[in-house]
């Protein structure tokens, strides 16, 4: 199971790498000029280099790119309580790590989806994960996770991962979902972002919000799948 | 620093002290390669672990440039695969997002140092001379202690007693009593094992 704190990890890992070969060959650029008879040649194929080291850094912010707007995702219709069912089996380890209690509140019958399996359960899996974080410093009441399924007022399906953590401040509901925002010390900020793209090509919104108690909920809907609506 | 490190002492034959870098990454091994190459180090770089392995090491004061991750064996598992077998060349890790258990592994397993790419070229540097000189003083004591495994190799099993005995601080005539000799046979011993002594100097 790849969670995308581990596909950030790989990201970062990728850009950095070129960006430290960058910043090895400009300080080794200086060393060659600072010589007392400065060595040009050995220069001017450091910055050469550096050229290309930079290129290759922004090539692959490119490729994340289409990653997440890549449009052709495998479709294929889904019931989506089978795809909760699944996260939840695949997130049972690290519940069970972090004493964390998951209740499950699927509605029964519910129209298919059309969507990427492997994706929509990465933001599940997102979703379930920054939850048990949130709740990491819980200690005065029980940690319970729920994750809710059913129909809109616009008959959308939608899914709904409520936790009991530390919440969401006001200043950083708008900022939650932009790249490289973080409220958490070893985190990229690539999460949401991530996962509001996979959803958006989905034809979906993901959105959150705090609850009347502690902690948070972050909830997407999807569009019904069309030979299902009737 | 832009000037290599020298040793007032060193013998005529070693060679030049040289750099070994391990990445997977070859932007970061030409990189590397450039800026000791930039302050007259040589360097050698590799891909993985197991190329370093199979090609044959120079007999030179040297030090390990290593990402701690690598593809297939981790920098970590490869720093305690050469503990045992022997292999003490000094390291010094580099690491994209290093965290507090890792770097106390590798600076417990012996690390001379621990840097985040990207690195300052300055701290690099230091780094790599620090490990070459404790590599060339690891050699040196290594050199010394061969010496004299072969110099004592060179002796007759006798001479070896009467060395024992010198050593552990008795007089020629006590010696004598000791091996049941006559002090002057002693005396012709240790004649003997002076003139090796000097020749395998």
């Amino acid at each position: 199971m790849t969670t995308l704190g581990e596909l950030t990890a790989s990201i970062a890992h990728e850009v950095n790498q070129p960006l430290a070969a960058v910043v090895a060959n400009a300080q080794a650029c200086l060393r060659w000029l600072d010589r007392e008879i400065p060595d040009l040649d050995a220069a001017r194929r450091s910055v050469e280099w550096i050229v290309n080291d930079g290129n290759r850094a922004s090539e692959v912010i490119r490729r994340v790119r289409a990653l997440a707007n890549k449009t052709d995702i495998e479709k294929a219709p889904l019931d989506i309580d089978d795809l909760v069912k699944e996260v939840s089996a695949l997130v049972q380890r690290e519940l069970i790590s972090h004493r964390v209690s998951l209740r499950l509140e699927l509605a029964p019958t519910l129209p298919m989806i059309l969507g990427d399996r492997v994706q929509l359960q990465q933001v599940m899996i997102n979703l379930v994960m920054n939850g048990i974080e949130a709740m990491q410093s819980v200690t005065d009441r029980p940690r319970q996770l729920a994750i809710r399924s059913g129909q809109d007022e616009t008959h959308e399906v939608l899914v709904s991962v409520t936790d009991c953590g530390v919440g969401i401040s006001a200043e950083n509901a708008d900022r939650l979902f932009n790249a490289f925002f973080t409220t958490k010390s070893g985190g990229m900020g690539m999460g949401l972002s991530i996962c509001r793209s996979i959803v958006e090509a989905h034809g979906g919104r993901l959105s959150a919000s705090g609850n009347e108690g502690p902690g948070a909920t972050f909830q997407f809907v999807l569009p019904v799948h069309q030979e299902d609506a009737s | 620093m832009t000037e290599r490190p020298k040793s007032s002492h060193e013998p005529a034959s070693a060679r030049e002290p040289i750099v070994f870098v391990i990445d997977d990454d070859a932007s970061m091994r030409r990189a590397l390669t450039n800026l000791f190459q930039s302050v007259g180090l040589e360097v050698e770089v590799f891909g993985s672990a197991p190329e370093l392995l199979q090609s044959k090491l120079p007999d030179a004061a040297s030090c390990l440039v290593l990402d701690i991750r690598l593809p297939g064996v981790s920098g970590l598992d490869f720093q305690t695969e050469l503990a045992k077998a022997n292999i003490h060349i000094p390291i010094i890790f580099m690491t994209g997002h290093g965290d507090i258990p890792m770097t106390v592994r590798a600076m417990k397993g012996g690390a001379v140092d621990f840097l985040t790419k990207p690195f300052r070229d300055q701290d690099m540097l230091d780094a790599v001379v620090t490990a070459i000189e404790r590599d060339r003083k690891r050699r040196e004591v290594g050199k010394i202690v061969a010496n004299l495994q072969a110099l004592f190799e060179t002796l007759t099993p006798r001479e070896r007693e009467i060395l024992a005995l010198v050593a552990s601080g008795l007089m020629n005539k006590q010696i004598a009593a000791e091996v049941g000799l006559a002090e002057i046979t002693v005396k012709i011993h240790r004649g003997h094992i002076m003139k090796k002594w000097a020749r395998g100097r």
